[in-house]
C-alpha cells in the first residue's frame, strides 16, 4: 500500500462535464448530459424532495496528484436545480519537485431561473502539495448559487499545519456578465506566514461561502446581510470560530469564515446555508444525503 | 504661479511638471492630513484590536502582511489607474474600478475606500481644470461603480505627471502612515514606537511596490481575518472609526 506522504505523479488530464436541465414533464431537474474522464466520476444523479437533483463527485485516485489538470464543467439549465457535493474530503498530495502544479479548473454557468448548490467537504492540502484552483462562475438573471470553499491547514491528525508549498484560489463570480466577486488568494506558507495576525492569527481553517440571487434589490442584500449577521453572531466564539457577512457589490452575500476546527467550519456554513436559503428563495435546504 | 492644470499626463511627453514642484505636490496629496478623511477609517482593525486578536506585540507583524497583501493589491490597482490616464477609455476605468470592488468582500472597506477616492478627485479637481477626472467621475457615475482610492491615487498622480515609482512607493507609504495612526489611538502605542514601526516597514514597502508591478488581473490579498473584521465592525458597540 501506497504510503500517503510519498510524492506521487499524477499528471492526469480530465475532464468532468455536466449539463442539468429542468424536465417539463416530471418537474424534476435532471442530469441531461455527462461526459467524464477517469479519474472523475459522477455515478448518477438523485432527486431530492424539492426537484432538484443531487450528484455527488468523485475522484477515483483518492484525491489530487502533483501535475494532475481536472476540469469541472457544470452547465445548469433554465429553472433547473443542481445540488454538488463531493464524497468525503478533496485531498491534495505532495507534488514532486518536477511536476508542475495540480490545477483544477471550475467552469460554471447557471441559465435564467437556474439554482446551484456546490457544497463540499474541505480541502486538505498535504504536505508538498501545490494547489491552483481557478473557479469562474457565470450567473443569468434569476439565477441563484449557493458556494463554499473551506479550506483545511492540512493533515492535522498527522500534525501537519500549513506544511503544503502552495494554496492559490481564484474565483470570479459574474451576474449578468458584470464582475460581482473575485478572489485571489495565494498562501504559501514558507513564504508567508499564514497565521500572522490579519491573515488567519490563531485560526487554521479558512471559508468562502458567496450566495446569489441575480436581480434582487439592493434593499433586499442589505436585509438579508442584516438576517445572517445575526445567524454568523450566534456561530461565532472568539478563539474558536468566526463568522462575518456583508453584502456583494450587487446580487450576492459573502461569508467569511475562519475557525480553529474544521468541524466548526463545516457545521457554520451548513447552519449559514439553511437560513439563508429559505429566506432568499423560500426552499429549504436539503443536506446531501451522505450526512443525513 | 504655475497651475495645476497646465500639467499633463507624463505619457504626453509634453508640458511635464518640474520634478521639483511635482515632488512636492505628491507629498501634499500623499499627507494624511490631505482633507479626503482617510484617518476615519481602520478598514476592521478596530475589530481585529477590540477583539484581541491584535494586542500592542503583534502590531509589527499584522503591519507587514497588511503591506504584503493589502498593500501590493492596492498598489497594483494605483499602478493600474495611473496607466488608465493614458489614451484613457472610460470602459477601462469602469474596469479597473469594478475589480477592485469585487475583490473586496466586505461593504465597509469597500464603502470607506470609493469616499476616500472621490474626495481625492474632487480635491483635486478644486485645484484646477483637469478634463480627464471629470469624464473618469462622469464614466463612474454612469454606470453606478465606486472610485476606489488606489485608482485614484494613481490617476491624479498620473494627470499631475508625477513619476510612477514615486506615487506607489507615497501611496504605501501613506496606507502605512494612516494605519499606524489608528493603531496609535486604539493601543496603547506612544509617537516613539509609531515612529519606529513606520521607520522600520520602509523596506517592505519597497517590496510592495515591487511585487505590484503585475496586471490587475492578477491582484489578489489575503487577509481573511481582517475581512472578518471588516465585516463585523458596524456591530461594535463602541467604535472611533467610521462604518
Amino acid at each position: 500500500m501506497r504510503n500517503q506522504c510519498e510524492p506521487v505523479s499524477g499528471r492526469v488530464k480530465a475532464s468532468l462535464q455536466l449539463h442539468f436541465e429542468h424536465d417539463l414533464v416530471s418537474r424534476h431537474t435532471v442530469l441531461r448530459e455527462c461526459k467524464q474522464e477517469a479519474p472523475l466520476r459522477v455515478v448518477r444523479a438523485f432527486t431530492l424532495e424539492d426537484g432538484a437533483a443531487l450528484v455527488h463527485l468523485h475522484n477515483v485516485s483518492g484525491g489530487l496528484l502533483g501535475g494532475d489538470q481536472l476540469e469541472f464543467v457544470i452547465d445548469v439549465g433554465p429553472e433547473a436545480s443542481a445540488q454538488l457535493t463531493s464524497t468525503g474530503a478533496t485531498r491534495v498530495y505532495r507534488a514532486l519537485d518536477h511536476d508542475g502544479d495540480t490545477i483544477q479548473v471550475n467552469r460554471i454557468r447557471v441559465a435564467e431561473n437556474g439554482m446551484l448548490e456546490y457544497v463540499p467537504d474541505p480541502l486538505i492540502p498535504f504536505s508538498g502539495a501545490r494547489l491552483l484552483q481557478s473557479t469562474s462562475i457565470d450567473l443569468a438573471s434569476g439565477a441563484g448559487l449557493f458556494w463554499w470553499d473551506v479550506v483545511a491547514p492540512g493533515r492535522e491528525a498527522h500534525n501537519e499545519l500549513f506544511a503544503y508549498h502552495r494554496i492559490e484560489l481564484r474565483t470570479k463570480v459574474q451576474a449578468l456578465r458584470k464582475q460581482i466577486a473575485a478572489e485571489r488568494m495565494c498562501v504559501e506558507p514558507r513564504k508567508r506566514n499564514p497565521t500572522s495576525p490579519g491573515r488567519m492569527g490563531t485560526y487554521r481553517y479558512w471559508t468562502t461561502f458567496y450566495i446569489c440571487r441575480v436581480g434582487a434589490s439592493n434593499k433586499m442584500w442589505l436585509e438579508a446581510e442584516q438576517h445572517l449577521r445575526g445567524v454568523a453572531a450566534g456561530l461565532s466564539q472568539p478563539q474558536s470560530a468566526l463568522w462575518g457577512v456583508s453584502t456583494l457589490p450587487a446580487h450576492g452575500l459573502v461569508v467569511r469564515g475562519l475557525t480553529v476546527h474544521g468541524r466548526d467550519a463545516i457545521a457554520g456554513v451548513r447552519v449559514l446555508w439553511q437560513r439563508a436559503k429559505p429566506w432568499l428563495f423560500g426552499k429549504e435546504a436539503i443536506l446531501p444525503r451522505k450526512i443525513n | 504661479m504655475n497651475d495645476l492644470s497646465e500639467t499633463k499626463p507624463s505619457s504626453s511627453g509634453v508640458g511635464l511638471a518640474d520634478d521639483q514642484s511635482a515632488f512636492l505636490k505628491l507629498l501634499q496629496l500623499a499627507d494624511s492630513s490631505f482633507p479626503i478623511g482617510a484617518l476615519a477609517h481602520s478598514f476592521g482593525v478596530e475589530t481585529l484590536v477590540s477583539s484581541g486578536s491584535i494586542t500592542v506585540t503583534e502590531v509589527p507583524g499584522f503591519l507587514q502582511a497588511y503591506l504584503e497583501e493589502t498593500g501590493t493589491m492596492q498598489a497594483c490597482f494605483c499602478r493600474a489607474g495611473f496607466h488608465a490616464a493614458s489614451e484613457f477609455s472610460s470602459e477601462r476605468w469602469v474596469q479597473i474600478n469594478e475589480h477592485l470592488s469585487a475583490l473586496k468582500p466586505a461593504r465597509e472597506s469597500r464603502s470607506g475606500e470609493a469616499v476616500l477616492g472621490l474626495r481625492l478627485m474632487v480635491s483635486v479637481m478644486a485645484l484646477g481644470d483637469f478634463p480627464l477626472l471629470r469624464a473618469s467621475l462622469d464614466a463612474a457615475k454612469r454606470v453606478g461603480v465606486h472610485v476606489h482610492h488606489g485608482p485614484a491615487f494613481g490617476l491624479v498622480s498620473a494627470v499631475l505627471a508625477f513619476d510612477e515609482e514615486q506615487v506607489v512607493l507615497a501611496y504605501l507609504h501613506q496606507m502605512l502612515a494612516n494605519l499606524v495612526s489608528a493603531f496609535q489611538r486604539l493601543l496603547p502605542i506612544g509617537q516613539s514606537l509609531a515612529t519606529r514601526l513606520l521607520w522600520e516597514m520602509k523596506p517592505t514597502i519597497i517590496g510592495a511596490a515591487h511585487d505590484s508591478r503585475i496586471s490587475d488581473e492578477y491582484a489578489g490579498c489575503f487577509m481573511p481575518l481582517l475581512d472578518w473584521g471588516a465585516m463585523e465592525h458596524a456591530d461594535l458597540p463602541t467604535r472611533l472609526f467610521i462604518s
